[in-house]
């Protein structure tokens, strides 16, 4: 390493080298997203937003990311419970299940639900004599979202079960606690930090979702479109102003998710 | 085979015949149990007093934790019972026995503050608010933590998250305390401080505790009795000074700090070892004439003499020359080797006062002599594991 005069460098270099070689892969575009929606003033922006549908996209998103966030982040609770609680025949082959789908990609996610749910599919084909058709509607969309977003929650959550000493819920359970109260007041509080943490990854992760829900929700604006399906359509539509202005509020979404994250990071794991 | 059923109908008689009296704190009977196909515990009975304290004292692996977990209720025995006030309570979950346990890294709940951890039994149990922040008051008090009753878990001392431990139990007002080697985590100053803090403590709760440990300076400071265990089964169990003065086994005898062993014989009214003959009064019951056997005696009862003058009281073994002196503070280590045959050695110890008084220097001929000892009923451990 070079030192002049006592001054390394090495250091104004390489972190110059960083910002340099992640202006066009990372800030660039962020950028792009802000300057070109809000060039033809900030009344367009928001005329492009209050679109019925781009307001129905919106909701429709936040609607069916949430269940998707409650479900996997019980199911995660559930499923880390068991695995790191018991020791069975099998145990390795499930955690590595749950944590498939991260590997999946996700049109192939959405395909795999249309083979089964769908008119045609092995379940579908039986329900759909009766009037049930799960398929392109929100209910498919919370589905993928469940699929995409699966070990996310899960994986968050497992390790803090592992670490949580055994002995806090023998304690517990000799003073006089039933196994309830114990996981109410003992262990829950621990993983305070892991839920919340899981919960904002699963969330901001579904919000993002497209592949797997275009395959899904059959893309019906109004009804079955979801932000990232609007930016798409309006995109091929020519409207890159209503196009942007969901843009915008997605990225400002997902700063806001990980600034929580990172900054809530000494908050959730007080001791 | 036959002969260990004899052995558990006798103890199961004798536990029959004591519960006439007043029923013990706490008491087991016959526990065994097995780890696959090891066996971990075999027939451990004991009982514990109203308010007293006893020590299990043990090696790692001689099952003295498996006994506590048993009667917390965290384990089950293959065979036994654990009584607790005399009620059976082998059947019982862990949360109805009503124990305290302390455990080893006193498993605090690190989210919740000093008080609420002290008030956890009684949340639970859905106590009347007052009455909680009224109890919890009083042990905080007691166990000296009122400045620091708003912290939590993580900002106090080990002495300190020691104490909390032992509030959140006494909170419920349990049957008998469990100390899972609650010094291990410190340092040797804190630990022989909190031993006496904990053991003052006790005395003022009166709740009837055992505790187990591996440290014998330990068992013998905090116990009213001590039961020594090895290898699943209980070698010994008295007060210190019985165990310690009067060890029934070899392995007890070891166990408990420095001990010299000889081999001999007994005589009408002595033993012989090697050419000396120790005075003694044997139990004739235990001991016959012609019997090989062991005695024991420690350090700090070996008295050399320069000149082969003893004082009544002192018996002579043999001469011996000084291989070794090690000054250790308070007291000098000596180590010698008998002058006969087998030509064993001697530990011996000599407080500071003698040390000054007469000088010994390594290449010295001596004469040990021995102001008490023990004489191990002969094969007795042996014959007891089969």
């Amino acid at each position: 390493m070079r030192h002049v005069r006592g001054f390394d460098v090495m250091r104004p270099l390489s972190i110059g080298m960083l910002v340099f070689l992640m202006l066009p892969l990372v800030f660039l575009p962020l950028a792009s997203i802000f300057i070109f929606g809000t060039s033809n003033g900030l009344d367009k922006f928001w005329a492009a937003l209050t679109q019925p549908e781009a307001i129905f996209a919106l909701e429709l998103s936040m609607a069916t990311s949430f269940w998707a966030t409650v479900f996997n982040v019980v199911f995660g609770l559930f499923a880390a419970y068991v695995l790191s609680r018991y020791n069975f025949w099998g145990r390795n082959a499930l955690i590595v299940t749950i944590s498939l789908p991260t590997a999946i990609p996700t049109a192939v996610a959405g395909f795999a639900l249309l083979l089964l749910w769908g008119p045609y599919g092995t379940l579908g084909r039986l329900l759909a004599p009766h009037g049930f058709q799960l398929m392109f509607t929100a209910s498919a969309i919370i589905l993928a979202n469940i699929f995409v977003t699966f070990p996310l929650a899960f994986g968050v959550i497992k390790p803090v079960f592992d670490t949580m000493s055994h002995s806090l819920e023998e304690a517990s359970a000799t003073i006089g606690a039933t196994r309830w109260q114990t996981f109410w007041h003992v262990t829950m509080p621990s993983l305070r930090g892991a839920i919340v943490s899981g919960a904002l990854l699963t969330f901001a992760r579904a919000v993002g979702e497209f592949g797997s829900t275009i395959l899904v929700s059959g893309n019906l604006a109004g009804r079955t479109q979801t932000a990232p399906l609007y930016i798409f359509a309006k995109f091929n539509e020519g409207q890159i102003e209503a196009a942007n202005a969901i843009a915008i509020v997605l990225a400002l979404f997902s700063f806001l998710i990980f600034s929580v994250l990172f900054f809530a990071r000494d908050w959730l794991d007080v001791d | 085979m036959a002969k260990a059923r004899e052995q558990l109908i006798q103890t199961l008689e004798i536990s029959q015949t004591d519960a006439e009296g007043p029923p013990a704190a706490a008491r087991v009977v016959g526990l065994s149990k097995l780890f696959g196909k090891t066996s971990v515990l075999e027939n451990i009975s004991f009982e514990v007093a109203e308010g007293e304290v006893l020590v299990l004292l043990g090696a790692s692996g001689s099952g003295k934790t498996t006994i506590l977990r048993i009667i917390a209720g965290l384990e089950q025995p293959l065979n036994g019972k654990v009584i607790l006030h005399g009620k059976d309570v082998t059947d019982l979950p862990a949360r109805e026995r009503g124990v305290g346990v302390i455990f080893q890294n006193y498993a605090l709940f690190p989210k919740m503050s000093v008080e609420k951890n002290i008030g956890y039994g009684l949340r639970i149990r859905k106590r009347k608010r007052r009455e909680i922040r009224e109890t919890v008051d009083e042990l905080v008090k007691l166990v000296q933590l009122e400045e620091h009753r708003k912290k939590y878990p993580s900002q106090l001392s080990g002495g300190q998250q020691q104490r909390v431990a032992i509030a959140r139990t006494l909170a419920y007002k349990p049957e008998v305390l469990l100390f899972d080697e609650p010094f291990g985590a410190l340092d040797t100053q804190t630990r022989s401080h909190l031993r006496r803090e904990i053991r003052a403590l006790l005395k003022k709760v009166k709740v009837p505790s055992i505790f187990i440990t591996h440290d014998q300076e330990e068992a013998l400071e905090l116990g009213d009795r001590v039961a020594v265990l090895n290898q699943g089964h209980i070698e010994q169990i008295g007060s210190p000074y019985e165990i310690y003065s009067h060890p029934a086994t070899e392995y007890v005898a070891l166990f408990l700090g420095a001990a010299n062993i000889l081999e001999g014989v007994v005589r009408r009214e002595w033993v012989e070892v090697g050419a000396a003959h120790l005075e003694t009064s044997l139990d004739p019951a235990k001991f016959q004439q012609g019997d090989r056997v062991k005695i024991v005696f420690r350090p700090e009862d070996v008295v050399l003499s320069r000149r082969d003058l003893l004082l009544p009281g002192q018996q002579r073994i043999a001469p011996a020359v000084i291989e070794e002196i090690i000054f250790v503070g308070a007291y000098e280590r000596i180590r010698l080797r008998l002058e006969r045959d087998g030509a064993q050695s001697i530990m011996a110890t000599r407080l500071k006062p003698e040390t000054s008084g007469t000088r010994l220097h390594v290449g010295d001929r001596v004469v040990v002599a021995i102001t008490s000892f023990t004489v191990l009923e002969p094969q007795k451990s042996t014959d007891d594991k089969k």
